[in-house]
């Protein structure tokens, strides 16, 4: 009996152990197998490098440049070494008695926390690490991250955008080409998995399981180093010479739609936005809307023409004086009356009165279809990710005095590019063209092009023709013809638009502009030049065409273009 | 002549030979003593691996701080401030020869 008892509880005891065997080897293996693995094997995250933006002519426009992040261990550090590791990293990193002990007190404090791990400093660059590592301090590591590198500056702000931090802290583009092609450019990281020994080196011999990093796209844009350049030092000198309070160029090739230079003022460092108000990031050409004034006499006057409801040489009926309207007093901008002037008179003088007369010949319905036509009220669908298009109010809300101003560019509202990408459809024969910063998308495997697209045709050719005539004109006999270069042929418009303030015009307030393209017979370039609020002359003859002209004399030169008169 | 055989019985004619046994144990050892040999040198190459793969990453970096430098350099804002250092200053007028 005792015999039996014995082998009982023995086997009882063997059936224990193989059930627990089985718990573990069996049920449990999966879990076990993974926790042996997460001490096997060691994973090394790959980082993969934002892409580059060149200029087009190959020059860097941002790359991105190593930077590391210092941290601490506070577990690793002893109690009397954490003074004096905090005073050796801030004399390293700060200059001044003053800093370098208010930085020390808060490395010193970061590092009595109760943590294992606490950041001290970021955006280090290579000499600095490599100084830092120097001198040996135990409990203190780098982390490899990037940040992105101007070349030129705060050159170029508006077009590129800035690279901060998404909400899990890791690299995201804003606005601009940062911002609207922020997938292309960031890549995929890839992953190391390899095996280690105690000491956490790789095993050369054991397992070894990659996962390339795929670096960012790189864009190879249409804007050109040498004119961004001009404009920008044109428009630094403008803004301070016409005391204004903002001013904005843009200039598009009227063939392709690219965008060969683009620049605002006031502008910021994108490689320290931060420390900039973020009113300056968004981009005045794609995102700010304005009444465009007598610049946008030149689309309506394209728009009768083309529907052959004017001519050229059509004479004004209404032009001897100021034109009542609904309750409302239309005058001239100086209060001067031509009587019989043709409709290239009315351009080259600015008369609002004839426009007037264009806009009652044309009629709503047709100035509300060129009106789309154009591509106002819409997105031009620019490579930019801020890009703002204003409404435009509903063909039935339009009253007859709606159109009047209409027609000289008040009451209604556009942006900067939406007006050039209008004025460029003139310059190249009557197309409206999608406006593009970007040429061509590369990287590692080939290139994909993006080829200039055509909207739509706007207007015929010879009303495109008849147009560029009557701005050459007011080039010629108009306000601005002092400013103009001797021998070229220029066609522009100036316009000096009140601004809206609280219901009604402040007369002294005004955004003045010039758009134009040259040289006229065979345009190089379309340009819209913009000041707002300028204090030394409201009017856009004598502040913006004048810029416009000096930016074109360089780019005659740039383009080796001769005069022609 | 004669030809002088030698007389192995008939039961160690069936036995296989000895040397043979002795040359692949033998054989079989240097096998193994080479096979942990290699294996403990290549396992003792993952510090190397290590100081090689972080070197490479040192170099690259280099390389990329190198080019930014040169960009830096060679940007027009660069190239004006240093010109007008120089004494070049913006011509006034420009002849056109046909």
């Amino acid at each position: 009996m005792r015999i039996i008892w014995i082998k009982s509880f023995f086997l009882l005891f063997f059936l224990c152990i193989i059930l627990r065997l089985f718990y573990w080897q069996v049920v449990r293996a999966e879990f076990l197998q993974a926790q042996a693995e997460e001490q096997h094997f060691t994973d090394v995250r790959v980082a993969a490098l934002r892409g580059n933006i060149f200029f087009s002519d190959g020059f860097l426009m941002t790359s991105s440049n190593p930077s590391f992040s210092l941290f601490g261990q506070p577990k690793l550090i002893s109690k009397e070494k954490k003074v004096e590791t905090g005073y050796l990293l801030a004399r390293n990193l700060v200059g001044g008695e003053e800093n370098i002990d208010i930085l020390a007190k808060e490395f010193i404090n970061k590092l009595s926390q109760d943590l294992f791990w606490v950041s001290l400093e970021r955006g280090l660059s290579f000499e600095t690490k490599k100084k830092l590592e120097g001198l040996n301090l135990e409990g203190v590591g780098f982390d490899l991250g990037s940040n992105r590198f101007y070349p030129e500056g705060s050159s170029s702000a508006h077009i590129l955008g800035f690279v901060g931090s998404d909400s899990r802290g890791g690299n995201k583009g804003y606005f601009g080409l940062e911002g609207y092609y922020d997938g292309e450019l960031k890549g995929i990281s890839g992953l190391i998995r390899h095996e280690k020994d105690a000491m956490g080196l790789p095993i050369l011999i054991g397992n070894f399981l990659t996962s390339d990093a795929k670096n960012g796209k790189n864009l190879e844009t249409y804007i050109d180093r040498s004119i961004q350049f001009i404009v920008e030092t044109a428009l630094k000198k403008g803004i301070e010479k016409y005391g204004a309070k903002a001013a904005s160029a843009v200039v598009m090739d009227p063939k392709t739609g690219g965008i060969l230079a683009l620049a605002s003022l006031p502008n910021y460092d994108p490689a320290k936005f931060s420390s900039f108000p973020k009113e300056f990031y968004k981009n005045p050409i794609v995102a700010d809307q304005y009444e465009p004034g007598s610049t946008f006499k030149v689309l309506v006057m394209a728009a009768a023409l083309n529907e052959d409801v004017l001519k050229p040489d059509t004479k004004c009926d209404i032009c001897a004086g100021p034109i009542s309207l609904g309750g409302f007093t239309i005058r001239t901008w100086n209060n001067q009356y031509r009587p019989e002037s043709t409709m290239t008179d009315v351009i080259i003088h600015s008369d609002n009165t004839g426009m007037v007369f264009t806009s009652k010949k044309l009629g709503i319905d047709k100035f509300y279809s060129y009106l789309e036509n154009f591509g106002f009220g819409s997105s031009t669908n620019i490579d930019l990710q801020d890009e703002f298009s204003p409404e435009i109010r509903s063909k039935e809300t339009f009253k007859e005095i709606d159109l009047a101003t209409a027609s000289f560019g008040q009451g209604i509202a556009v942006t900067p590019i939406q007006m050039v990408r209008a004025v460029s459809a003139i310059a190249n024969g009557g197309y409206l063209m999608e406006p593009h910063i970007v040429k061509t998308i590369t990287d590692e495997e080939g290139s994909f092009e993006i080829n200039p697209k055509i909207i739509r045709q706007v207007i015929k050719e010879p009303t495109a023709q008849m147009v560029k005539e009557m701005m050459v004109a007011a080039v010629n006999d108009g306000e601005a013809k002092f400013a103009k270069p001797k021998g070229f042929k220029i066609a522009g418009k100036t316009g000096t638009a009140q601004i809206p303030v609280a219901g009604h015009y402040d007369a002294n307030k005004t955004i003045a502009s010039f758009v134009g393209f040259a040289p006229a017979d065979d345009p190089k370039f379309v340009m819209l030049v913009r000041y707002d609020e300028p204090s030394s002359s409201i009017f856009g003859s004598e502040t913006a065409a004048p810029t416009f002209f000096e930016i074109a004399k360089q780019l005659f030169t740039y383009f080796r273009i001769a005069p022609s008169e | 002549m004669t030809i002088i055989k030698t007389f192995d019985t008939e039961e160690n004619k069936n036995k296989f030979p000895k040397k043979y046994i002795i040359l692949s144990i033998l054989g079989l050892f240097m096998l193994t003593i080479i096979e942990i040999w290699a294996s403990n040198t290549a396992v003792a190459f993952g510090e190397s691996f290590e100081k090689l793969s972080l070197s490479e990453k040192n170099l690259k970096m280099e390389n990329q701080i190198l080019k930014n430098e040169i960009a830096k350099k060679a940007s027009l804002s660069n190239i004006a401030s240093r010109s007008a250092e120089l004494g070049f200053s913006v011509s006034q007028s420009i002849q056109y020869i046909r």
